[in-house]
């Protein structure tokens, strides 16, 4: 157990006890190395399920809209945090009954990497010792270099702990890194042919089984727009077609709501890295409205505001 | 029934002599995972691996299966029906997901009407599988009637031998075929014997999980119990967990129609897990949360496919487990049932625990 991991217990168990609030969502053990799982916590002797590591790659804020009547501590790394926060900007959830428990990220590893590089053999046992990550199986033991393994949105992270907390447990490391989205530069250098081919490649293999959205903290639609049915909006066959059309219009309508969590992108079972698309829409409302969401309680988001300075040089005037 | 060796170097002779025949589908590694695809070699599959991502249920239950298309000319619209299936060799087959065709088969034939897309497709298609020599710890297919070399539901099972394959056909189909391969050489019996010795050392070596033949009758007093909330809790409700079941098999039909008149009938796979899959016409839906979607999964697979055709519902190939995205014990316990949670060391809350007290004494 790190020192970390005994003081989320530490304040969890104080909270509970204290009636400040009556659940704790936090993450535990999955039941396989690499994978963490949500964890939903009532009883204060349960506190020791509690974990924070390299695993915890869900964005636990996704869960808070299922439990409206209760006052719940969310244990929140950055990205949990901005999603808490976002959220309550878009009026989905009482800051009130939400105690924003401020953790440090140290980023999470990316698992079908892992998995791609290990191949057609069974991992039982991942470390992090140092700068390494260790890999063993019933055969085999592999050191990889952590850094290639961390998710790349965790390395342009500059949000490691939540922009707003109530409680902050452990050190907040502030980055001193500057997001110049070179991914996306370097993906945009490709020529249109080469773009094309490669989401072909990705998105063919998605099989619709709306992880990415279930995992999403701002897809919170009733209906989602792709479930339309009366009449049918859309198609919801694997076809390239209709996957292409559910994965652009998601990352459009997130544009200005995502809070660069990557849990798209972790959850997705066939490893498709879903989030490159809202990373190039997250770099627009960056350059067009210098917004970030879930930084701040008070600023609403882009796409639900107006203002008149709004450039919209996309409107044709007539003559 | 026959037993002989093939030297791997053969395989790609096995596969062309096949191929004059079927078209055959085997495991070809794409993006770092296994899938069952059509192949033209055998260069092509990969046979060293643990199981595919995507059961091979997909190739008799695709994704997206055209059911019929049509062309409207006026008042005259052409139906277009599908062609006769190919005759198909799925190779390389795990037992387990051989095992899940005979499940499927009791869906897609059970009572008045029948499934001719799966049928048509399953009476022409060989199954010659391959022995699983490394099960992962997320396996159990020995506690659902089934076996890492289980050829009960496969025409030809090979095991790898060495340099080579023991290889034993255990249905007609698989005697014509295996006696058409003029250059596989006699087992000796000293082989057979180690063979089976390893067999058996591999099959014990899966964790049994107790009495899932009798969770039925305990699920029967279950249905409003407390639990399946704790199941729903951390559940996404994505269908992650039934598109990789090699057993599960719902689906949603639907038109598209194109504006020049043509278009298409498709079934694409859908799953209980989604709120639309039980919403009515009329508006009403029976499974409005999570708590009883969790639980129907469950319940189809340990309680209503065992009173319905006498079998468990699923094969034990651990993929729910495997591939849930929140990996969330509670819930992943709830795909093989309360009794599986304690062999995967998931400890339940201390107000759980102590409703399932029974559950958990009752175990090994």
């Amino acid at each position: 157990m790190s020192d970390l991991e005994s003081s989320i217990r530490e304040t969890a168990k104080n909270l509970l006890t204290e009636g400040k609030v009556d659940l704790i969502l936090g993450y535990e053990k999955g039941a396989l190395p690499l994978r963490a799982a949500p964890c939903f916590i009532t009883d204060p002797t349960d506190v020791d399920r509690l974990v924070f590591d390299y695993s915890c790659d869900l964005n636990l804020a996704k869960f808070l809209r299922e439990h409206p009547e209760k006052k719940l501590g969310i244990i929140s790394k950055g990205c949990v945090g901005r999603g808490v926060i976002h959220l309550v900007v878009e009026n989905q959830l009482n800051k009130e009954n939400i105690t924003i428990i401020g953790i440090p990220c140290q980023g999470v590893i990316n698992r079908s990497r892992v998995i791609r590089k290990i191949g057609e053999r069974e991992i039982l046992e991942v470390k992090v010792e140092n700068d390494k990550l260790l890999v063993k199986g019933k055969d085999f033991e592999e050191s990889l270099p952590l850094d290639d393994y961390i998710n790349n949105l965790c390395k342009t992270c500059h949000y490691k702990s939540p922009p707003v907390a109530d409680i902050t447990v452990g050190e907040a490391t502030a980055s001193s890194l500057q997001d110049n989205f070179e991914d996306i530069t370097s993906f945009e250098s490709k020529t249109p042919g080469e773009k094309m081919e490669y989401f072909k490649d990705e998105l063919n293999r998605c099989i619709r089984c709306y992880a990415c959205r279930e995992a999403c903290p701002v897809c919170y639609c009733s209906l989602c727009f792709i479930d339309q049915n009366k009449p049918v909006w859309f198609g919801k066959t694997a076809d390239i077609t209709d996957n292409f059309i559910f994965h652009m219009i998601r990352a459009l309508h997130v544009a200005g709501r995502c809070v660069s969590c990557g849990a798209c992108s972790s959850v997705c079972p066939m490893g498709i890295d879903l989030n490159l698309l809202n990373r190039k829409v997250e770099q627009i409302v960056k350059e067009r409205y210098n917004f970030e969401s879930g930084i701040s309680l008070e600023t609403p988001p882009p796409m639900g505001a107006h203002k008149f300075e709004d450039g919209q040089e996309f409107m044709i005037e007539e003559d | 029934m026959m037993q002989k060796m093939i030297s791997k170097d053969k395989i790609s002779k096995f596969i062309s002599v096949l191929q004059k025949e079927y078209k055959i589908f085997g495991p070809v590694r794409e993006k770092g995972d296994i899938v069952f695809k059509e192949v033209q070699s055998a260069d092509e599959m990969d046979l060293d691996y643990l199981n595919s991502k995507i059961p091979p249920k997909s190739v008799l239950f695709p994704m997206v299966d055209t059911l019929f298309s049509y062309k409207k000319d006026g008042e005259k619209v052409e139906i277009i029906e599908n062609k006769p299936y190919n005759k198909v060799v799925i190779f390389g087959i795990r037992p387990c997901d051989a095992q899940s065709f005979y499940l499927l088969h009791n869906f897609f034939n059970f009572g008045k009407f029948k499934d001719p897309n799966f049928l048509d497709r399953l009476l022409n298609t060989v199954l010659i599988g391959i022995g699983c020599l490394n099960p992962r710890n997320t396996c159990f297919c020995t506690s659902v009637n089934g076996g890492p070399f289980n050829s009960e539901h496969v025409d030809i099972l090979l095991t790898k031998f060495k340099e080579n394959y023991f290889i034993a056909s255990s249905t007609d189909d698989g005697d014509v075929i295996l006696k058409k391969m003029d250059f596989l050489s006699d087992a000796k019996d000293s082989d057979v014997k180690e063979i089976e010795e390893m067999q058996k050392k591999v099959e014990s070596s899966i964790k049994i999980i107790e009495d899932l033949e009798d969770l039925h009758k305990i699920l029967d007093n279950m249905y409003e119990d407390p639990l399946w909330e704790e199941c729903a809790l951390g559940c996404l409700g994505c269908g992650t967990c039934s598109y990789l079941c090699p057993t599960c098999h719902c689906f949603d039909v639907v038109d598209e129609n194109k504006p020049d008149g043509s278009g298409r009938r498709v079934r694409i796979w859908d799953t209980c897990q989604f709120p639309l899959f039980t919403l009515e016409t009329s508006g009403h839906n029976p499974r409005t949360n999570k708590i009883q979607r969790a639980r129907q999964r469950i319940y189809h697979k340990f309680n209503y496919y065992p009173k319905n055709y006498n079998l468990i519902g699923c094969v034990g190939c651990g993929r729910c487990i495997l591939y849930c995205p929140v990996s969330n014990a509670a819930r992943v316990g709830e795909h093989i049932g309360p009794l599986a949670w304690k062999s995967m060391n998931f400890i339940p809350s201390a107000a759980i625990a102590s409703r399932l007290g029974v559950l958990f004494l009752s175990l090994p």
